[in-house]
Parts: C-alpha cells; structure tokens; sequence
C-alpha cells in the first residue's frame, strides 16, 4: 500500500494500519483453519506473521508521531487564543477609530459651515453704525426695555402696547379671519385700528381710548440714555412697525390684559 | 450487536472528553491477543483427538476480543488530538499561526506607536 506520508494525515494513517492489522490476522487466522484440514504448512504464514509484526511497528512509530502531534497541537491551542485575543483587540481599536472618524467628521463638517458663514459675512459686511442704528429703532418704542426714567402711571410700556400688537401681524390675523376674537371689545378695537393702520396715516385715537393708550401725535419720545436724552424719531415707526412687533410677540399674551 | 450498540450510546460523553485523551490511553495491543488466537487455534489442530470440549468457546471470545479491540483502538485514534494533518501539514499550520501572531502584534504595536495627531501650525 503506497502512502504519501505528506499528503496523509496522521490518524488516517493510524487507521489504515489498524485496517492492515485486521486484514492481516484475519489472513493468518484463515490460514491455520485451512492448514488444519488441508495440513499444509506454506512460507506464505511466515511472511504474513512477518509483515503483521512489521505493521505493529509501524503502529508504535506513528503514536510517537501522533504523541509529537499532541504537543505541537496544545502549542497551536495556545497560539490559536492568542490570535484570538489579539483579534478582539485588533476589532475593539477598530471600533474605536471608527467612533473617532466619526466625530472627527462631524466636527470638519461644522467647522468648515462655519468657515463658510465666516467667508460670507467677510464678503459682505455689515456697518456697526447700520447695527446700532437698527438697535436704536427697534429699542426706540420701548419694547424691548423700559425707559430709565419710568415711572408707575408713565404711559411708555417696557413691551409692545395693545395699540401696537392690534396693529401688528397677528392683531391683522384675527381680524382677516374674523373668529376667535379675545373679547367683543377688542374686535371692535381691532377693526378700527386695522383700517388705520392700513390707510398708512398716523390718527388720533378715539376719545374712548386715549386714556388707556396715549400715543405722542408727534411721534417723538425722548429717551434717557447714558449721558443725556438722545431724540428718536419714529415717525417712520409704521414703516418698521412689522418688524418690531414680530420680535416682540413673545409678550403678547400679557400685553392686553395688562393694559386694560 | 448489543455491546456495541451500548458503545455507540457512549458516544456522545466520550466526545466530550477529547481533549484528555492522550497517545498512551489508545490500546494497541494486539499481538498477544493474535498470539493466543493461533496458539489456540494450533493446539485445536495438533490434539484434535483429545481437544478440550471449551476451546473453540475460548478462541471465539479471543477472536470477539480482538474485533472489540480494534475498533476500540479506531475510535481512540478517531479522538486524539492533534491528528488531522500529517506533521508536514501540522508544522505548515503552527508555522502559519506564528506568522499570523507575529502580523497581528505588529499591527497593535503600529497602532498604539502611531502618532496621535498631527495638530497643524498656523
């Protein structure tokens, strides 16, 4: 039986050697039956002795060789779960230069939106004058804060009158849609100061409502500021009146009870 | 039939001891048991006038004996360890191993040697 011992694996082997050793004796153990009837006694008997003696040897060498096999294999275990180790290392690393790329590429991202508006406000600056001219008209009506000098009774308001919310985008809502007024009083109110608003022209107030909002007819309120009284105009307080009153619509809810 | 079938239920607690089995528990011993089979076997011939009435019973249970263990010695081989590949194949594997080891360290020790960031100099 010709056998590559390279391309074999040792337990193969074993086993056809075992495979050998049956055949073999189960040979043998014929022969002395038919020796028993027939008496013959041939060199064929000797040589099957001869060759399972071999086979046994050859059993003997192959344990060794398997016993050898054992060894490297408990090495290879060894080796084999620290391969395993380092590759859950190797994973857990991954992992976490992954979560790194990850905010590492969030944070370019916001960084580079940032340089963009940075660009875009370079290209395109705004005076600080136009800033804090712009300040001034939206703080000139008091609606942001209340003037220095206030005092209880002072009809200047630290947030947007009633007057001024009625004529603002949501006191012309109600009225376009005509429903859900707070009171029969204020719809009423509405209606007459919505038509005001929109004929573009500063009107006195009806008598009834000139004590509750007194509105100076010249439009012209003197604020204390810092050193001195510094004159605002808001004449042009229709013009921008959208504007403030959109920012200041946080306090809208409180404005009309307030000033009842 | 039945010892071997009882083997056979064996089986499966035997498995799990592969690990522990080692080259010196496997039983190859056959010869003596050979041994005795022919000696029986030519006695048998010799005084075939005045045989003992057991000894054809005796041989017949050498001869069980003999099957029961070699196929005890297949099984054992069947569970050694480290028997799968011939020793070429075996020291290509453990070879393999190392290098996959030696990659592998070398990979982690590039990793934890990298350096952190570079922080650009404006």
């Amino acid at each position: 039986m010709a056998r590559s011992s390279s391309s074999i694996s040792t337990g193969e082997q074993l086993l056809s050697i075992i495979d050998d050793i049956t055949l073999i004796s189960k040979e043998i153990i014929d022969n002395i039956i038919a020796m028993k009837h027939q008496k013959l006694c041939g060199p064929e008997q000797i040589q099957l002795t001869d060759l399972l003696i071999t086979k046994d040897n050859q059993l003997k060498e192959t344990l060794k060789v398997a016993a050898d096999q054992a060894k490297v294999n408990k090495k290879m275990d060894l080796l084999r779960a620290e391969v395993e180790k380092l590759d859950q290392d190797i994973q857990h690393l991954q992992r976490q230069l992954k979560e790194a790329e990850q905010i590492l590429a969030t944070a370019i991202y916001q960084a580079k939106q940032k340089l963009q508006s940075i660009n875009r406000s370079n290209k395109r600056p705004v005076p600080s004058e136009d800033l804090i001219k712009f300040a001034h008209r939206i703080s000139a009506s008091n609606a942001v804060c209340a003037p220095l000098t206030w005092q209880p009774g002072d009809p200047r308001r630290p947030y947007p009158t009633d007057l001024e919310m009625r004529l603002g985008f949501l006191g012309r809502l109600s009225h376009a849609t005509g429903d859900m007024p707070l009171n029969g009083h204020m719809l009423q109110q509405t209606s007459q100061l919505g038509d005001m608003h929109r004929s573009g022209h500063h009107q006195e107030p009806p008598a009834s409502q000139q004590n509750q909002f007194a509105w100076h007819p010249s439009g012209e309120i003197h604020m204390a500021v810092g050193q001195g009284s510094v004159p605002m105009d808001t004449r042009n307080h229709t013009k921008d009146n959208e504007d403030v009153e959109v920012m200041s619509s946080d306090s809208s809810s409180s404005s009309s009870s307030d000033s009842q | 039939m039945i010892m071997e079938n009882s083997n056979d239920n064996q089986e499966p607690p035997a498995a799990e001891v592969t690990s522990t089995i080692t080259v010196d528990d496997v039983d190859v011993d056959f010869l003596p048991i050979i041994f005795d089979i022919v000696r029986g076997l030519e006695r048998e011939s010799t005084d075939a006038s005045q045989k003992p009435p057991g000894g054809s019973q005796d041989i017949s249970q050498k001869l069980i004996e003999l099957h029961k263990k070699l196929e005890l010695a297949r099984d054992q081989i069947k569970r050694l360890p480290g028997v799968e590949y011939s020793q070429e194949q075996q020291i290509e594997k453990l070879e393999g191993l190392r290098k996959q080891l030696r990659l592998k360290r070398e990979l982690l020790l590039k990793y934890r040697t990298m350096c952190s960031f570079d922080i650009p100099k404006i």
